[in-house]
């Protein structure tokens, strides 16, 4: 996994600056994101992680600094960004009137994509979403249901990057590690996968590589050796501002 | 269900009142709405005054150059006519109901029965069928959804940011916080309602009865506290604050805009009226029966001649101790009068009927019930009008049969035969103008209070209803969210 | 494009409350039009039943009477405007100004504003027309249906998911709004065409009703679009919406209103007739000569006449009746030049607000505003002027006059317009 690194870099923040109603939010970020990375920004309230992957989706403009995805500058070249892009949103909404097949099949059309319905049903046995939930409207679904939905819909997107915003809030333990699980194969299946997180050890569970935010500015990275999980109370201690 | 308590039902109150004052929104609102209330209790007091004063000054005008006309023949007088004006109630400055959609005027002559003439609509911009600037139709229409835009959220917004689970836990009742929302929206009732309360006391300076303007207003109140209940129970039921909103958007267009027009068309196709001018033609073809008045020989009148031949012991009208064609002209006026008011009753009675139809409306919708229950307290709904159209055919009447009567005693039947020949014969065929006199002195006014409150019983009905199914169905909904 | 068309119809199809909403839009639609068109045809049956009866009493009057100024004085004519094909759709002002009336011989400003007018509490309420429906409802379910289109997606966290999803933008909101457009536009103008088959409106006046429709809901969507980007809650969207309903419906139409009566004074109605009233009652006093050199100042092919008999004369009686219209006419000029002037004026406020604008287009096209309102009064005028016109003649000179010929009199011809009233017997 660690050779991925030498790989292309995917995911690009050059000192990224982006200022919401005369509020700096972000102040100069720079991190990249090799091909098949899992890279995990993890910050507090109000660090600026939303921020940031809300820049790499195209909802936010820098003010100066760019953020780029393959090489293309988010802010102009959005479309074909966000055709390689798959996002995961917090909270995993998609419509609840709608079963887990309709709400997949809805989004896959809008991204005009036509995925036949047993590669649908295939990657919902991939995501371990189980069967009798196939046909139930989302409104009946646990949150961890939901979530694999989502994933489900992202991995059918076949785009080569994934977005996550704060992916395992709210999940059981159960489901938290599946999610993980989850995360891993993707990865090792050549997938980039940027998540922003405020779970520490979740962070460190997953992701390859730790950028550590405060305040928009990045104070820290921390990396994984070679079939290695990253030191969580190195990090913990890191995220707390104290000495491990 | 647990207590409620007064003191924390103030309290959620209060703080209601703070959360708007906090809300810019909120503010704008309330000032808009008392300002429209203020801005419309002020013009249509001045409109309705200035009617009211053009119509008195019409009226006397009116009696003034009838009673200055010189001697002459009684009956050139029944022909020369003379007009009546409603004057506009007093509480119409709150509500002028019908008023510009009815003629306000009726030019009375001898052996005809005429129609209100010109109405103001017809003389109007046309601009103002959607919504008047009349107390009346702000309070009706307007203020429901003002108080919507102010308290669509003031349940589901605290269910909405579970505010509500905490509240509950601390264990006050889900009725203490219905019942204190309530309260300050009531307040904002209260507000609304301040403007028209000073317009009725000057009603009442005015002359109107002190029970009918509490009526009026006691009837606004509960029509403006339906509102209240509709949208704590919207509030209530849904647990988001855009799905409240819009079901309340949608209620408001229902029951004020859509319904009301609903009514009037049903009422207009399940009762078909016939106009006047179509009843004019079975009028006609009775009145051909009864012969005309002008000319005494008509063989119609050969019975009447007879009798009075009879009674009087004379074997020729030139005997007969007054003058025959008076006589005629009297009776034939009574026999038609009989005839036009049949009509007249039976057109009358089809357009109540067709009225009533519509304000059965107000069963399913609130605004309709408000309307009707306006109207009639105020006096001017479509009963005013026939009491004005009943009361002129009497004044009309009255001139009419006394006109004759001076035809009848004050001249002879000789002069009146010979009124043609001649100049000198013209002038001998007359009577005294002081016979004109009779004529002063109508004056209109709507039924009376009891009348009035009687007529408006069932809107009283309809509102009450919707009250009590409200706050049953509040109760209902409340222990569920509970 | 076509893909995404259907997705989002199949998806509008999934989501209840656009249903209800289009579902009341549909059955208040099919009402108004389903009444309309009984409104319609209990006017047409009643301009039937009074045709037939008009003539029959005519007939007898004709019967009875033998001189021509009797005949003149007991046959009434009857003029009505009938309604137009579209009239349902758009019963406009015809529950206000009357468009039936019976005239004779006698003094017009007599007769004139007789109204046969509909019940007054009904006409107050007004009545739930097509038009109405569209200038005045529809708005209220566009809003209703396309306020949160942005709102309830954001609301929902939805938005960014979607908006990163979605091919282009049109494959979600443009298509979206196409599909609540077609359904609405459908579900409130399919009654209509039923009507209009029923009633054969001519195509034309379909296809530009549907236009104007079509561009007014247009609008109503673009503010409601323009505003739900601006703003992130549904209901203060949907509040400014409605505020700019309320401002188009109510407060542009009555300061308009109060504007233009301060503006422009009318004579009373009132007025016309006691003028009218005092110049017939007085010519009974005045020398015969006097009411004759008047009417003849008008009508100088009638300069030969002379009064024959000392007392009651029908020449005499139909010439001061006519001067009783001649003294009256400044004020009844200015009567009507008033509610001209009115309603120009309303024209103008009508630009300001786009409710008004696309009911007084559709008003206009059916026929049923206070403008063909207006031209009906001239039409009645013109044909009172024809009939006297026709009548002066046998009066003024007894040996023209036999019995049959009473055909030549004039028939009201609701079609005419006002200007060119043609008379039988030139």
């Amino acid at each position: 996994m660690g050779s991925s690194k030498q790989d292309k870099t995917l995911i690009e923040s050059k000192s990224l600056h982006v200022q919401i109603k005369d509020t700096s939010v972000l102040k100069g970020l720079s991190f990249r994101v090799a091909k098949g990375e899992i890279y995990a920004l993890l910050g507090g309230n109000g660090a600026g992680k939303s921020t940031t992957l809300k820049t790499f989706l195209g909802f936010n403009q820098a003010s100066s600094g760019a953020a780029f995805i393959d090489g293309l500058d988010v802010s102009s070249s959005l479309a074909s960004v966000r055709k390689k892009t798959a996002y995961l949103p917090e909270n995993a909404t998609l419509y609840p009137h709608l079963t887990a097949k309709e709400n997949v099949e809805y989004f896959l059309s809008l991204a005009g994509l036509n995925k036949s319905a047993s590669e649908i049903e295939n990657t919902f046995d991939l995501v371990a979403l189980q069967k009798d939930a196939w046909e139930r409207q989302l409104q009946t679904y646990s949150k961890g249901m939901r979530q694999k939905t989502a994933i489900a819909l992202a991995i059918l997107r076949e785009a080569p990057i994934f977005l996550l915003d704060e992916p395992t809030s709210g999940l059981d333990p159960v489901a938290i590690d599946e999610f993980n699980q989850l995360v891993t194969e993707l990865a090792s299946s050549g997938a980039t996968i940027l998540m922003v997180t405020h779970d520490v050890y979740g962070a460190c569970q997953v992701a390859n590589r730790i950028g550590l935010l405060r305040k928009g500015e990045l104070v820290g990275e921390f990396e994984a050796n070679q079939n290695e999980r990253i030191d969580t109370e190195v990090v913990h201690a890191a995220f707390a501002q104290r000495q491990p | 269900m647990s207590k409620i308590h007064l003191a924390q039902i103030g309290c959620v109150a209060k703080d209601e009142l703070r959360y708007w004052s906090r809300s810019k929104l909120a503010i704008s609102i309330l000032t808009i709405g008392i300002v429209l209330t203020l801005s419309s209790v002020i013009v249509t007091a001045f409109k309705m005054h200035e009617l009211s004063e053009i119509r008195h000054s019409m009226q006397e005008t009116s009696e003034e150059t009838f009673m200055e006309q010189p001697d002459r023949h009684p009956h050139r007088m029944v022909h020369y006519g003379h007009y009546a004006f409603r004057a506009p109630s007093p509480l119409s400055m709150l509500d002028p109901g019908v008023d510009a959609h009815t003629g306000n005027s009726i030019f009375l002559e001898g052996h005809r029965q005429n129609s209100a003439m010109f109405a103001e609509q017809e003389q109007s911009t046309g601009l103002t069928k959607m919504g008047s600037l009349s107390p009346a139709f702000i309070v009706q229409v307007i203020a429901p959804l003002l108080l919507i835009l102010i308290g669509y959220s003031s349940v589901s917004r605290e269910r909405e940011s579970q505010t509500l689970s905490f509240i509950l836990s601390q264990g006050t009742s889900i009725f203490t916080l219905i019942f204190g929302k309530g309260l300050a929206l009531f307040f904002v009732v209260c507000l609304i309602l301040l403007p028209l309360t000073i317009s009725g006391v000057f009603a009442v300076l005015l002359g109107e009865s002190l029970a009918i303007v509490g009526g009026f207003l006691a009837g606004y109140m509960m029509y403006l506290l339906v509102w209240v209940l509709v949208i704590l129970l919207f509030s209530t039921l849904f647990s988001k604050k855009s799905e409240s909103f819009t079901a309340l958007t949608f209620a408001w267009i229902l029951f004020c805009i859509a319904m009301p027009r609903i009514a009037s068309s049903t009422a207009s196709i399940s009762v078909p009226t016939a106009g006047k001018l179509e009843t004019d033609f079975a009028v006609i073809a009775s009145l051909r029966k009864l012969g005309d008045g002008h000319n005494a020989q008509d063989p119609a009148f050969t019975k009447l001649k007879n009798s009075l031949l009879k009674r009087h012991g004379v074997d020729s009208i030139e005997k007969l101790p007054f003058n025959f064609r008076g006589a005629v002209a009297s009776a034939s006026e009574a026999e038609l009068t009989a005839v036009l008011n049949q009509f007249a009753e039976d057109r009358m009675l089809q357009e109540l009927q067709q009225t009533l139809v519509a304000r059965l409306f107000g069963w399913l919708s609130p605004k309709v019930a408000i309307r009707s229950l306006s109207m009639i307290s105020a006096g001017t709904s479509v009963e005013t009008h026939h009491r004005f159209i009943r009361e002129t055919e009497e004044l009309r009447f009255r001139f009419v049969q006394s006109l004759n009567k001076a035809h009848m005693e004050k001249l002879s039947y000789r002069d009146d035969v010979n009124r043609n020949k001649g100049e000198e014969a013209r002038k001998k065929a007359s009577v005294s103008s002081t016979n004109w006199q009779m004529i002063q002195g109508f004056r209109f006014s709507p039924a009376d209070a009891t009348t009035r409150f009687t007529r408006s019983a069932d809107a009283y009905a309809q509102l009450t209803l919707w009250i009590v199914f409200l706050l049953l169905f509040i109760g209902y909904t409340g222990r569920r969210v509970q | 494009m076509n893909k995404h068309l259907i997705r989002e119809w199949h998806f509008m199809l999934r989501q209840s409350y656009v249903l209800v909403l289009l579902l009341c839009g549909f059955l208040i639609s099919s009402f108004s039009v389903l009444t309309g068109l009984s409104e319609i045809d209990s006017q047409r049956e009643t301009i039937e039943r009074l045709k037939t009866a008009d003539q029959l009493d005519r007939a007898e009057a004709q019967d009875k009477h033998n001189a021509p100024g009797a005949l003149a004085y007991y046959s009434f004519h009857l003029t009505y405007s009938a309604p137009s094909n579209l009239a349902f759709a758009a019963l406009g002002e015809r529950d206000i100004y009357p468009w039936k009336h019976r005239v004779r011989m006698l003094a017009l400003e007599g007769q004139i504003y007789e109204s046969d007018a509909q019940n007054p509490e009904l006409a107050q309420a007004g009545k739930i027309d097509f038009a109405f429906v569209i200038s005045a409802l529809s708005p209220l379910l566009l809003i209703l249906l396309f306020h949160d289109l942005f709102a309830s997606e954001r609301a929902s966290g939805r938005h960014e998911l979607l908006v990163t999803t979605t091919e282009s933008s049109f494959a979600l909101w443009g298509a979206r709004v196409v599909v609540r457009l077609f359904a609405i536009f459908i579900s409130l103008i399919l009654p209509f065409y039923v009507g209009a088959l029923i009633n054969n409106v001519a195509m034309t006046d379909v296809l530009i009703l549907s236009l104007w429709c079509l561009l007014y809901f247009i609008f109503w969507i673009a503010l409601s679009l323009l505003i739900g980007r601006r703003e992130s809650s549904a209901p203060r969207i949907a509040s400014i919406l409605i505020g700019f309903w309320a401002l188009f419906t109510f407060v542009i139409p009555i300061l308009g209103d109060l504007a233009i009566n301060q503006s422009i004074h009318s004579p009373q109605g009132g007025e016309i007739l006691l003028t009218q009233r005092e110049a017939v009652n007085d010519a009974w006093d005045l020398p015969v000569q006097t009411t004759l050199n008047a009417f003849t100042a008008t009508h100088p092919e009638y300069i030969g006449y002379k009064h024959e008999n000392e007392g009651f004369d029908w020449g005499w009686y139909y010439a001061f009746q006519q001067v009783g219209d001649q003294v009256a006419e400044p004020l009844s000029i200015r009567y009507r030049e008033a509610a001209l002037k009115k309603h120009q004026r309303a024209s103008f406020v009508t630009l300001l607000s786009p409710t008004l604008l696309i009911q007084k287009k559709m008003t206009r096209l059916a026929e049923t505003d206070a403008l063909a309102a207006m031209a009906y009064e001239r039409r009645i005028r013109e044909f009172h002027k024809t009939l006297r016109m026709t009548y002066y003649p046998w009066l003024f000179s007894a040996d023209k006059f036999n019995k049959s010929n009473l055909d030549l009199l004039p028939q009201f011809d609701s079609t005419t317009s006002g200007t060119t009233y043609s008379r039988k017997n030139e």
